[in-house]
C-alpha cells in the first residue's frame, strides 16, 4: 500500500507525464470539457424545467420522482446503447452525462421553488408584480440556494462519471483508469481517481464561491 | 446434459464466487501462489475457467467447459474478466483455474526479452518462465495470430506492405489497439525496438472489436491491431502486413492451468480438443456469435457434439 | 435498432438468474452499508470535531469514480464478488452517513433530556428514542442508497462481475441492442420496485409518522 502511494507521489510529478497528447496536463484538460459542457447542457434543459414546474406547480410528481428515475439509470448501459444506435462519437459519452446531471436539478430547482413562502409571493402579486416578475425578482432569488446545491450535486456527479469516456476511446482522465486497468497498472488507476476527486473538489469549492459571491450581492441590493 | 447458455455462464459469475466470496477474497490477500480458492482442491472439485474480454476467448472457454463436463468434470466459466494483465494474476491467486491462452502472447508476457518463435521452443520456454503452481498443457492446432492491419487505401498511400514499410513514415500515423498492447512486446514496444517504428499517437481502443475495428473504417487510426481469426479482415478486405522479422511469435492455443488441477483426466480432454479445432473452426465460431448473435456457449457445445468430443 | 424479442425470451430463465445476482449486490452492499454508518453516524453525531472529518471523508470517497474502486480493490479481493460488494458499500456510506447523522440531529434535545431525567441509559435512549425518531430520514437515505447501488453495480463488468451488466459489455463487443436495452429496463424495473417496497418498509415502521401526516 505504502509502495502504492510513494509511486502515486512519482507518477503525479515526473514531467514526462504531464507532457504530450497522454499527459496529465491534457486529459485534465479533455476532463473539464466533458464535464463543463454536459454540465452546462444540462442546466440549460433542467433549470427552465425546474423553474416552470415549482411556479406553476404542474408536473410536481414528475419533478420529485425524477431524481429517483436518474439515480436509477445504469450509465454503462446508456453509453453502449447511445453507441449502438449513433455510431463512435462523443454523443453517447454527452448523453449519459446529461441524462445523469438533469434530474438533479430539476429536483433541486423545484425544491428551491416550493419552498418560497406562499405569503411572499401573496404579497409580491400583491403589490402588482406580473407571473414573471413575481417568478424572477422574488422566487428565483429566493429559490437560489438550492438551485445552486442541485448544480454543485450534478457537477460533482459528472465529473466523477465522465471517466466513463475512455471506456468508448476518448480521453479525459478515466484513460488512466481504463488503461490502468487493462495494463494492470495501479499507479495509473490511482492518478487518474485522484486527479478527478481533487477537480471535482475544486469545482465544487468554485461554485461555492459563487453560491456565496451572488449571495452578498443579493443582500447589498436588499439593503 | 443440461442447458448452460452464455447468461448462465454469465450468472455462474455473479453466484459461484458469491458463495465462495469470504474464502476466495481471503485467500488471495494471504498472497499470490498459494492454494488458491477457484474450485478448490483437484479437479474432482470443479474447474473455474477464466475467460478474457474478447469473444473467441469465451468461445475457448465454453469449449474447454463442454470437454471437460463430458469428462465428468463440474465447470464454471466465467466470461469477460478482462486482459491477460488480470487474468494471470487472478489464476495466481486461485480466483481462476483454467484460461484459454495464445502461445507466443503468453511468453512476452511472462518473459518479455523471448526470442522463441518456433512452437515447440516456446512451449518449452513457457514451461521455464511460469511462475510456481501453473503449468500450459500441449498446443492445440488452433492458432490465432496478433495482425497489424491497415486499409486498402492506406496501403496504397503509403506504400505499407510490411511492418518494416511502417518506419518511412514515423510520427505521421496513428496505431489503434487494446490499451494493454501499448507496453507489450508483441505491440507498441515491439514495433519500435524490431522495426524502429513510431507512431503519431496510440489511441486505447479494444481487442479486435467494435472501437478499432470502426475506428480503421472511420479513418481515424491508420494501423489496427487485430486477430487474424476475424472474419472482418477478409469481408473489409483490409492488409495485414507481413512481419519479415518475425516479431510476432506463434499463437497457437494452448491451456493454461493451475497445477493442482492438471490431472490426467482434465489433459486428456484438452488433449482431444486442442487436436480437433483448427484455425478455420475457431473462425468460424467467432463469426456465429459476433455476426449472428450466437451465445458462445451454445456454438461451443454444438461444435464439440458435431465432433464427437462430448459423446 | 431493434430488439429482438425472441433473444429475450431464449434467454428469460438466464435473465432471472442475472437480475437475481444484480440485487443480491446492491442489497448486500446497502446492509453493508447500513451496518458500518449506524454506529459511525453515532461518533459523527456526538463527538463534533469528529463529525467533519467524517463526513468530509465520505463526501471526498464520492467523487473517486467507481470503476476506479472496483481496480484498485482487486489486488485485495480478487476477481470476486467481494470486490464488487465492498466497492458498492463505499458509495452507499456517503448517503447513509449523513442521512443517519442529519437524522440523528433533527431528535429535539428536549426529548434526549427527557429520557435521561427518567434514568434512561445513554444506550436505550439512543436505541429506544432517538434511532426510531430518525427513522424517517435513515429510510430517505436507505432509499437512495439502494436505487444508486442497483444503478451501480453493473459498473463492476469492468471487472468479470455486474449482475445485468454483463448483458452491457456484451452487447457491446458484439454490436448487438437487444441484452443492453434489456439490461437498461430491467436495472430501472428493478430500482423502482425496490424503491416502493421501500416506502412501504417505511409505512410500516413509523406508524406515528402516518398519523401526524394524516
Amino acid at each position: 500500500m505504502y509502495e502504492l502511494f510513494s509511486d502515486l507521489g512519482s507518477w503525479l510529478t515526473s514531467g514526462e507525464q504531464w507532457a504530450g497528447p497522454d499527459g496529465i496536463a491534457h486529459r485534465l484538460a479533455e476532463h473539464l470539457q466533458y464535464s463543463l459542457i454536459a454540465t452546462l447542457v444540462a442546466a440549460v434543459i433542467a433549470l427552465p424545467v425546474g423553474l416552470l414546474i415549482g411556479h406553476t406547480g404542474r408536473g410536481a410528481f414528475l419533478a420529485i420522482n425524477l431524481s429517483s428515475f436518474g439515480r436509477a439509470l445504469p450509465t454503462v448501459g446508456l453509453v453502449v446503447l447511445v453507441f449502438l444506435a449513433s455510431g463512435l462519437s462523443m454523443t453517447p459519452v454527452y448523453v449519459a452525462l446529461v441524462a445523469l446531471a438533469v434530474p438533479a436539478i430539476v429536483t433541486n430547482t423545484y425544491a428551491g421553488m416550493t419552498a418560497v413562502d406562499a405569503d411572499v409571493k401573496d404579497a409580491a402579486r400583491g403589490q402588482g408584480m406580473r407571473a414573471h416578475q413575481v417568478l424572477f425578482q422574488v422566487e428565483l432569488p429566493l429559490a437560489l440556494p438550492l438551485i445552486m446545491t442541485g448544480l454543485r450535486l450534478a457537477l460533482i456527479q459528472v465529473v466523477a462519471t465522465a471517466t466513463i469516456a475512455a471506456y468508448v476511446s476518448f480521453g479525459g482522465l478515466g484513460r488512466y483508469v481504463f488503461d490502468g486497468l487493462a495494463q494492470r497498472d495501479l499507479v495509473q488507476v490511482l492518478g487518474g481517481a485522484v486527479l478527478v476527486a481533487v477537480i471535482a473538489v475544486v469545482l465544487d469549492l468554485v461554485l461555492a464561491g459563487l453560491q456565496r459571491a451572488l449571495f452578498r450581492h443579493r443582500h447589498h441590493a436588499a439593503h | 446434459m443440461n442447458r448452460r447458455t452464455l447468461l448462465g455462464g454469465l450468472f455462474a459469475t455473479a453466484t459461484v464466487p458469491a458463495v465462495a466470496a469470504c474464502s476466495s477474497g481471503i485467500t488471495s490477500l494471504e498472497g499470490e501462489g498459494g492454494a488458491g480458492a477457484g474450485g478448490g482442491g483437484s479437479s474432482a472439485d470443479g474447474v473455474t475457467i477464466g475467460t478474457a474480454n474478447f469473444t473467441e476467448n469465451q468461445i475457448l472457454g465454453h469449449l474447454y467447459a463442454a470437454v471437460l463436463g463430458a469428462a465428468g468434470i463440474r465447470t464454471t466459466v466465467r466470461p469477460n474478466l478482462g486482459t491477460r494483465e488480470i487474468l494471470i494474476p487472478a489464476l495466481k491467486g486461485g480466483d481462476i483455474d483454467l484460461l484459454p491462452e495464445y502461445q507466443g502472447a503468453l511468453l512476452h508476457y511472462l518473459d518479455a526479452k523471448a526470442k522463441e518463435t518456433e512452437e515447440g521452443e516456446m512451449q518449452n520456454a513457457l514451461a521455464v518462465a511460469l511462475p510456481r503452481g501453473l503449468q500450459i498443457l500441449p498446443y492445440g492446432r488452433a492458432e490465432d495470430s496478433d495482425a497489424f492491419a491497415v486499409t486498402r487505401e492506406t496501403a496504397e498511400k503509403y506504400g505499407l506492405k510490411s511492418l518494416a514499410d511502417l518506419a518511412r513514415h514515423n510520427g505521421k500515423l496513428v496505431i489503434g489497439a487494446a490499451p494493454e498492447v501499448k507496453k507489450r512486446t508483441v505491440g507498441a514496444v515491439g514495433l519500435k525496438d524490431e522495426y524502429g517504428v513510431e507512431f503519431k499517437e496510440f489511441k486505447s481502443l479494444d481487442s479486435s472489436g467494435p472501437l478499432v475495428k470502426g475506428a480503421l473504417k472511420k479513418g481515424d487510426v491508420d494501423v489496427a491491431n487485430l486477430f487474424t481469426t476475424d472474419t472482418d479482415i477478409l469481408a473489409e478486405g483490409w492488409v495485414v502486413l507481413t512481419d519479415p522479422k518475425n516479431l510476432i511469435p506463434g499463437q497457437h492455443v494452448v491451456p493454461l492451468i493451475a497445477d493442482r488441477k492438471a490431472d490426467s483426466t482434465v489433459r486428456k480432454a484438452l488433449a482431444r480438443l486442442g487436436n480437433a479445432l483448427t484455425t478455420e473452426d475457431l473462425t468460424e465460431l467467432n463469426r456465429q456469435v459476433d455476426k449472428d448473435k450466437k451465445d458462445p456457449e451454445d456454438v461451443a457445445n454444438a461444435w464439440a457434439a458435431a465432433h464427437r468430443l462430448t459423446k | 435498432m431493434t430488439v429482438e424479442w425472441a433473444w429475450i425470451s431464449d434467454h428469460a430463465s438466464d435473465l432471472a438468474t442475472l437480475t437475481v445476482s444484480h440485487l443480491q449486490a446492491a442489497l448486500t452492499a446497502v446492509a453493508l452499508g447500513l451496518l458500518i454508518s449506524l454506529p459511525l453516524a453515532v461518533v459523527a453525531h456526538r463527538i463534533r470535531p469528529l463529525r467533519g472529518l467524517l463526513l468530509g471523508l465520505s463526501n471526498v470517497l464520492f467523487t473517486i469514480p467507481s470503476i476506479a474502486i472496483f481496480v484498485l480493490l482487486l489486488p485485495v479481493t480478487g476477481l470476486t464478488r467481494t470486490t464488487t460488494v465492498v466497492g458498492l458499500t463505499v458509495y452507499t456510506l456517503v448517503v447513509l452517513l449523513r442521512n443517519t447523522v442529519e437524522g440523528l440531529d433533527a431528535v429535539p434535545v428536549k426529548v434526549r433530556e427527557a429520557a435521561r431525567a427518567m434514568g434512561t441509559r445513554p444506550l436505550r435512549t439512543l436505541l429506544t428514542v432517538e434511532l426510531p425518531l430518525a427513522l424517517p430520514v435513515i429510510m430517505a437515505g436507505v432509499r437512495i442508497a439502494t436505487v444508486m447501488s442497483i444503478s451501480l453495480v453493473s459498473v463492476a463488468t469492468y471487472i468479470g462481475d455486474g449482475g445485468l451488466g454483463q448483458l452491457f459489455t456484451d452487447g457491446f463487443q458484439r454490436n448487438f441492442p437487444t441484452p443492453v436495452i434489456t439490461g437498461v429496463v430491467l436495472t430501472l424495473l428493478l430500482a423502482l420496485v425496490a424503491d416502493a417496497l421501500l416506502v412501504a418498509v417505511q409505512y410500516v415502521l413509523t406508524p406515528w409518522t402516518r398519523k401526524r401526516g394524516a
